[in-house]
């Protein structure tokens, strides 16, 4: 599978986080999007006329939209993450799956604009992103009242996927995510899962590894 | 802050919200503080500053007893007192190497700080149990003038613990009956974000007129 | 403006890409003040009272001063060595003080915390000795024999190894970093941190690079740059007071934090006080 990718896209990094975090060997082509604007050129427009970022290609199949790559992603390796099978848990899984197409609207445009310096009306998606996040830490309080620690099952699906980017970098768009202890703690629990890779913007927990026991000696040549 | 003010309890977050090893931004009137569980469960408030280069402390991880900056990895214990300098890993910190603490106490599932110690712990909420903290864009004094609220959401008797924590920004805490059910507590953690709605569209208004 | 920053306001700025100049031009601002980057051959900067400013092309930029710049733009001789790559690595915003941005460049100790498996790794957290001066003909703060153990220290590095730096801070919002070119040994590769002050506390981050690598693509090296930058920003975003605290009393160094020092007082010496708190508050 090849994903044109950009590092600092949430995007396309959802896509990468599932593909570690299920197993799944993806070849990268790194797009330069920025500053470059190469996703808009004319080769990358022939795979997807929208010209966005990421795009996954499998033999004859092409995805543009991230929420579709995850549905294949875990179909293909991981079924556990699709969720559950009756009509509940499958439409709160697509319930999220398109919820995160706001994030990407809300917190991405105001990331975009804030960090990137691409036009946007900025207070804007930053009020628009304060009605999501309040959604989301509402969902993840009702779910912790239940016992659970994810959105859509009892364990993490491509829901958690679609939305944890957006969300762990609210604060490149000047978004502050400190109002929203439940969202945190489901955060905290994405990252603690084993594979977990970060993007930038994303620190590593240090706090899973233990502290260096001994000093560490000078490294010399 | 008033010298009476400084002794008083902040309600700043849920127990649950925080546990072992992990460390959170409390907010208060007088700013931000590193609040952190030691990870055998120890509470410690600190000013939210790393004396090395000023970055915020509740960005940091928690290891064992100790809470460490995430950029340059300095660690400080429950006193504030820096206990490790990664990159001299054999220099043992000056004692002037030091964040302020501040006063900590957990009662019913709930985290009250003080900047100065109080005489009283804090308020018993016996026959309580929290449901959540929602912050609401509006002035604690709009709200109430005492720092609580009782009221009933969703047909459940409710009794808000509210504290205000900067212009126009309050936090509260969400509590219930202890014995109420989770789908009663359910039913109180979607109706607040209905009350808050109300809150912020009154005051709004009131800014308008 | 006060008067008190007329010594940075003396100072030149990078202010654009010029391989990326939109026809329209780019409005952005410098200390406060608006300005257009015009589109016109040759390109020009001018103020909105329709003022000229004085305009350099180098290093891929465009660089302008508010003010009467005693001296040229700074020299990197490596940038016309022949056989490197000139990488732009585009703009990146970050509220805080263009001090501050250029101050955590200056720093190797955060590498394993922030830049975790790339640019270092606990337990390999020790910084060792090394040289920090003023140097006084040339007017800049030079630090040397810094060496420091990176898990990734370049796009074309496989596996560990301890690399050498030295930085170099020639201007008050400009700092060039020489590390091991693992392509060429004993050559070295440099990466710039180009700062626009757009206010005291916030700035347009502009790296550049002039690298020695024939094999890797040029997007991987832009996106690896990216990806070390875009780790800084949230550190650079929530450091307490934003601007860049010149009172010895404020914050702590150590011994790792030699350059810094010097940084500082090199700061202090010139008045070059923008993004700077200079009383303790």
């Amino acid at each position: 599978m090849i994903l044109y990718d950009y590092i600092l896209s949430p995007d396309a990094y959802k896509v990468r986080l599932l593909a570690a975090l299920v197993g799944v060997k993806l070849e990268l082509r790194a797009v330069d999007v920025h500053p470059g604007r190469e996703h808009q050129s004319e080769p990358l427009r022939a795979l997807n006329p929208a010209g966005s970022i990421p795009i996954l290609i499998d033999g004859d199949l092409i995805l543009t939209e991230s929420a579709a790559m995850l549905v294949y992603l875990a179909r293909r390796a991981a079924a556990e993450w699709l969720g559950g099978d009756d009509a509940v848990d499958a439409a709160r899984v697509q319930q999220w799956l398109a919820f995160s197409r706001r994030l990407t609207e809300h917190l991405g445009g105001a990331r975009a604009t804030e960090m990137l310096l691409e036009p946007g009306d900025l207070p804007a998606m930053q009020r628009a992103s304060t009605i999501d996040l309040r959604e989301l830490e509402a969902a993840l309080s009702e779910r912790r009242i239940l016992g659970q620690s994810h959105l859509a099952a009892d364990r993490p699906t491509i829901a958690d996927i679609a939305c944890f980017p957006y969300v762990a970098l609210a604060p490149d768009g000047g978004v502050s995510l400190d109002p929203y202890p439940s969202i945190r703690l489901w955060m905290r629990a994405i990252r603690m899962l084993p594979g977990f890779i970060e993007m930038p913007g994303i620190h590593r927990l240090h706090d899973l590894k233990p502290e260096p026991v001994s000093p560490a000696m000078p490294e010399t040549v | 802050m008033p010298v009476e003010m400084l002794r008083d309890w902040i309600p700043v977050a849920l127990s649950a919200d925080l546990p072992a090893a992990t460390v959170l931004p409390a907010h208060t009137p007088s700013g931000i503080l590193a609040l952190w569980r030691s990870a055998s469960g120890k509470l410690t408030a600190l000013a939210d500053r790393c004396p090395h280069r000023g970055m915020r402390l509740s960005y940091g991880f928690v290891r064992g007893e100790a809470l460490s900056c995430i950029y340059h990895g300095w660690s400080y214990g429950q006193t504030g007192q820096c206990l490790r300098i990664p990159a001299h890993p054999e220099l043992a910190p000056p004692g002037a190497i030091k964040a302020a603490s501040y006063a900590v106490e957990e009662r019913n599932g709930v985290i009250w700080i003080a900047f100065e110690p109080p005489e009283a712990p804090p308020p018993s909420l016996e026959g309580f149990q929290p449901v959540r903290s929602i912050t609401v864009n509006m002035d604690a004094g709009a709200i109430t003038p005492n720092g609580t609220v009782r009221t009933q959401l969703a047909g459940v008797d409710v009794l808000l613990i509210v504290a205000g924590i900067g212009d126009r920004e309050t936090i509260a805490h969400v509590m219930v009956d202890a014995a109420a059910s989770a789908t009663d507590r359910i039913a109180v953690s979607n109706a607040v974000e209905g009350w808050r709605r109300t809150c912020e569209q009154l005051g709004l208004k009131e800014l308008a007129s | 403006m006060t008067v008190r920053h007329q010594p940075m306001i003396d100072e030149w700025y990078p202010v654009a890409l010029a391989s990326q100049l939109p026809p329209g031009g780019r409005a952005t601002q410098l200390m406060g003040t608006p300005v257009l980057v015009v589109a016109d051959d040759p390109i020009r900067v001018v103020t909105d009272d329709g003022r000229d400013l004085p305009v350099t092309l180098r290093y891929g930029h465009v660089w302008t001063s508010l003010g009467q710049p005693a001296k040229q733009l700074f020299d990197i001789p490596e940038a016309d060595q022949p056989g490197r790559r000139l990488i732009e690595v585009g703009v990146v915003r970050v509220r805080c003080s263009p001090l501050r941005a250029v101050e955590n460049f200056l720093d190797i100790a955060h590498f394993p915390f922030v830049h975790t498996d790339i640019l270092g790794a606990e337990p390999h957290t020790e910084v060792g000795k090394y040289d920090v001066e003023i140097r006084e003909k040339e007017d800049e703060v030079w630090a040397t024999k810094v060496q420091f153990y990176q898990p990734q220290a370049a796009k074309s590095a496989t596996g560990g190894i301890t690399t050498d730096y030295m930085y170099r801070v020639p201007a008050p919002t400009s700092s060039v970093l020489y590390k091991t070119c693992p392509a060429r040994p004993g050559e070295w590769d440099v990466i710039t941190l180009f700062v626009q002050p757009l206010q005291e506390d916030l700035c347009d981050v502009w790296p550049w690079m002039a690298l020695f690598d024939d094999e890797t693509a040029t997007t991987d090296l832009i996106h690896f740059q990216q990806m070390i930058f875009l780790q800084d920003r949230s550190i650079l975003e929530n450091q307490i007071p934003r601007l860049l605290p010149l009172d010895p009393g404020r914050e702590i160094p150590t011994r790792a934090d030699l350059t810094s020092v010097a940084y500082r007082r090199w700061l202090k010496r010139h008045q070059f006080t923008y993004g700077a708190q200079l009383v303790a508050q």
